[in-house]
């Protein structure tokens, strides 16, 4: 009996670690996470040279985790442990009622902000043109009553206000026009991006700003385009069980014509990419994705001429902005390699947008290649 | 590679153990230092090579010193070159940058820094071969003519990286046979899971919390704060560490090694003396042993005890980094002991709930100067924790902080206390027959689950 009873303790480990290690040689290995979307660690090519350099190791290690059996099973069962332990978050996100997934914000030093709102200075002194500059807060500021109380989450309003005073641009306060609209859904609940309603009401503030009539919402008609989102904020969560997002789609690509450079040459684009709702993060159903630069020539030959610097949140936007400009050159610097010195000389334009969220504004250092 | 890890557990371990035991014995120990150098070299593909120079050069020494034997002069004289050898190792690839640093703040004097990084476990090691050739010449130890045998014991992978720190002489019986049976390898088995939980699920989540805290700069500091996160990093550095020890216990076993124990509860002491015969004993031991007797110890009257242990932790803090504070620290222990062998441990011993109190207070007050970068900063951290920062008492953040993880640090509390252990060992054979495996089961299954997880498993001992 007592033998039996050791031999049963050894087993337990020795078939646990023989389970997992025959289960990953005999599942087929994935080269993409849907959950965690990202590209996933394959098998590493064996050099010699590679090993030396502790890349080959480094990379085989990624492979063993990157796809190890049941990844996904297992982290969600780590999320609830956590949930269990009496957190209120996993993976620095929060989980709030409604099933509302919130990360909060963490505020750069003034120094680093002041640095960044130079960047937009720079461009604004070289332009010759009007730069209007627009940050956008993210559900963690509008939403910060769902976040458990203390949790840490730096003011966005504070930032902007910061940025706003010391811009030599024209500020856009998108920040007060989704206040107003603040119980409607303006923001995934499992994404960190704003819907396409609170692009809507993002688009009346830079109306405001810069002039013109926008369309009313009620002029649109909204189309359900999905009900099976899953966004950034469900992926690195780990909280699996969280129902799916809803994608509403209102203006409609007409006569437009986009055209995309993914790789410096241009290749037809579109306002909507349904190939995309096949994936579990459907946002790059919005013209595909992120991509370096995009051109989107509306039709409307006597309205100005518009460059945009943007990150993802913009995708949601840009439809909007149709009826009142010609061309829009819609430029992410964040994969945009080629200098905007040079694009804007090639292209001149009437006026410069430079729209962010106020995280990536935080934290994405290419911003800095605003100043050319 | 570290034991925490999917490698590791799913892919090295069941190899390893798979030929170990299906190989005809004779080449156990060939395999096993094969499989040494894979471990080693994963993470230090030429750092690898230092650490074969190591064995070299000490079981060339090994061999020499018995030659000479006859001739102690002669034997000595080599003995002493062997260490010099291994101490400019340690010393340089260690201590140059830090050593550099400072002799560059002397006004016209430039030391270049070097691109070093620090060769993974080798102020483990090079302790480790160090005793081989002092127990041989002591006649502690006979000599080993093996170069696989020496090479399997300085590399043996379970202890290699973060001790225990193995004297040849412990070991140097189970370098030939180990026989090896299923009560020494389910006791491994039980003792790696334990080891694996506390670092995976315990150190590692508790660290968080530590991480959080420290972030938080001096002003935003509050005395709730403050010591929220030193208990935090109290709990995260015992876990991390004993963790280890008892992952590389457990190991050791499953492959036939019984290793001494390196940690044996040491919150529980009611004494700094105590606590050090309780915390990284086998570091203790070897400085008790290699250094401490060796100067006189306490045989040559009390002036000259204090200041050997003054040597002696001068060195056992500088061996934990390389960074003065370490130094401040092992000074920090040298005051207290010294003051517990000229009066206070008498007066403590009748009042033991005192003195656990009082040994608490000293280790966790340690850990500020153990884990800051500067002696500044440990300052500032103190006077947050005694309410002199400014922070206040506490913040709502530090409420919710203690709401996040107050299971977690009530589970690390009573984690440090040997109730269980005694209480395991009192129960009866059937239901404990019943108990162990789901235990370990679920041991194993959340932790994997935490691996496969968190990204978050940085181990803290590879930087000593």
């Amino acid at each position: 009996m007592r033998k039996t009873a050791l031999w049963v303790q050894a087993l337990v480990l020795l078939l646990f670690i023989a389970l997992f290690f025959v289960l990953h040689l005999a599942l087929p290995d994935r080269a993409f996470s849907q959950q965690e979307n990202r590209m996933l660690q394959t098998l590493p090519d064996f050099r010699l040279s590679a090993l030396f350099q502790g890349t080959f190791t480094q990379r085989f290690e990624s492979y063993i985790t990157d796809q190890f059996p049941l990844r996904d099973g297992w982290t969600a069962m780590k999320a609830r442990a956590e949930l269990a332990a009496g957190k209120d978050s996993n993976n620095d996100i929060y989980l709030c009622d409604g099933d509302t997934l919130l990360e909060t914000y963490t505020a750069p030093d003034a120094t680093e902000l002041r640095y960044r709102v130079e960047a937009v200075n720079a461009l604004a002194d070289s332009a010759g043109v009007p730069v209007y500059f627009a940050l956008i807060p993210s559900a963690a500021a509008l939403h910060a009553d769902l976040l458990p109380v203390g949790a840490p989450n730096d003011s966005q309003r504070t930032t902007i206000d910061f940025a706003y005073a010391n811009v030599q641009a024209r500020t856009v306060n998108v920040y007060d026009a989704l206040s107003a609209h603040r119980d409607e859904a303006i923001y995934y609940r499992t994404d960190h991006h704003w819907t396409t309603l609170g692009a809507y009401y993002g688009y009346t503030a830079l109306a405001e700003a810069m002039g013109f009539e926008p369309v009313p919402l009620a002029d649109y008609t909204e189309t359900l385009v999905t009900d099976a989102f899953y966004g950034s904020a469900w992926s690195a969560s780990g909280f699996s069980w969280v129902p799916p997002d809803r994608i509403s789609s209102y203006v409609e690509q007409g006569g437009a014509v986009i055209t995309n450079y993914p790789k410096n040459q241009p290749e037809p684009g579109t306002m909507y990419d349904a190939s995309k709702l096949e994936l579990l993060n459907k946002y790059p159903y919005f013209f595909g994705g992120n991509t370096p630069l995009m051109t989107i020539e509306t039709g409307n030959d006597d309205a100005p001429s518009l460059l945009i610097l943007r990150d993802s949140y913009m995708d949601s936007l840009s439809p909007y902005l149709l009826p009142h400009f010609s061309t829009i050159h819609i430029l992410d610097l964040r994969y945009y390699q080629t200098s905007l010195k040079a694009y804007l000389a090639a292209h001149p334009v009437d006026q410069i947008l430079v729209c962010y969220n106020v995280n990536n504004f935080s934290q994405d250092g290419n911003i800095f290649l605003a100043a050319g | 590679m570290v034991f925490s890890s999917l490698l590791f557990m799913f892919v090295y371990l069941p190899v390893v153990l798979a030929v170990y035991y299906l190989v005809p014995r004779r080449w156990r120990n060939l395999w096993l230092f094969i499989v040494n150098l894979v471990f080693y070299a994963w993470g230090e593909p030429v750092y690898v090579l230092l650490m074969l120079f190591s064995i070299c050069i000490n079981y060339a020494t090994g061999i020499l010193v018995e030659r000479h034997r006859d001739r102690r002069k002669k034997a000595k004289a080599i003995l002493i070159a062997d260490i010099v050898v291994n101490l400019a190792m340690l010393g340089f690839f260690k201590y140059y940058n830090l050593f550099a640093a400072t002799l560059s703040a002397i006004p016209g004097l430039r030391i270049p820094k070097l691109d070093l990084a620090l060769p993974i476990g080798i102020s483990f090691y090079t302790f480790q071969t160090m005793s081989y050739p002092i127990d041989v010449y002591r006649g502690d130890a006979a000599v080993q003519r093996s170069f696989i045998s020496f090479g399997t014991f300085v590399a043996l992978f379970p202890q290699l990286i973060a001790g225990p720190i193995v004297r040849y002489k412990d070991i140097a019986d189970q370098l030939g046979f180990r026989a090896g049976n299923i009560d020494q390898f389910a006791s491994g088995v039980r003792r790696f899971t334990v080891g694996l939980a506390k670092k995976v699920l315990l150190a590692n989540n508790i660290g968080m919390l530590w991480d959080l805290i420290k972030a938080r700069s001096a002003p935003e500091l509050t005395v709730l704060g403050a010591w929220m996160g030193i208990l935090a990093f109290s709990m995260q550095i015992y876990f991390d560490f004993s963790g280890y020890s008892d992952m590389a216990i457990g190991l050791g076993r499953m492959l036939g090694f019984e290793f001494l124990e390196n940690f044996n509860y040491p919150y529980i002491s009611k004494s700094i003396t105590e606590f050090w015969r309780r915390w990284h004993i086998s570091l203790g031991t070897w400085f008790r042993d290699y250094v401490y007797i060796p100067l006189g110890g306490n045989r040559r009257g009390t002036g000259r005890q204090f200041l050997n242990l003054l040597i002696v932790w001068a060195l056992t803090g500088f061996w934990h980094g390389a960074n003065w504070t370490f130094l401040c620290w092992g000074l920090y222990y040298a005051l207290f002991l010294m003051l517990e062998k000229a009066f206070l441990l008498k007066k403590l011993e009748k009042l033991p709930a005192l003195g656990t109190v009082y040994a608490l207070l000293v280790v966790i007050c340690g850990w500020v100067l153990f884990d800051l970068p500067g002696l500044a900063d440990a300052g500032r951290y103190y006077a947050a924790m005694f309410g002199g920062a400014g922070g206040g008492l506490a913040s709502a953040a530090d409420l919710f902080y203690l709401k996040n993880y107050a299971l977690t640090l009530c589970v690390g509390v009573l984690a440090c206390l040997p109730c269980w252990k005694t209480l395991y060992a009192r129960l009866a054979p059937r239901p404990k027959a019943v108990l162990t495996p789901v235990l370990l089961a679920a041991a194993l299954v959340l932790s994997t689950a935490y691996l496969v997880a968190g990204t978050y498993n940085p181990f803290l001992y590879f930087i000593f």
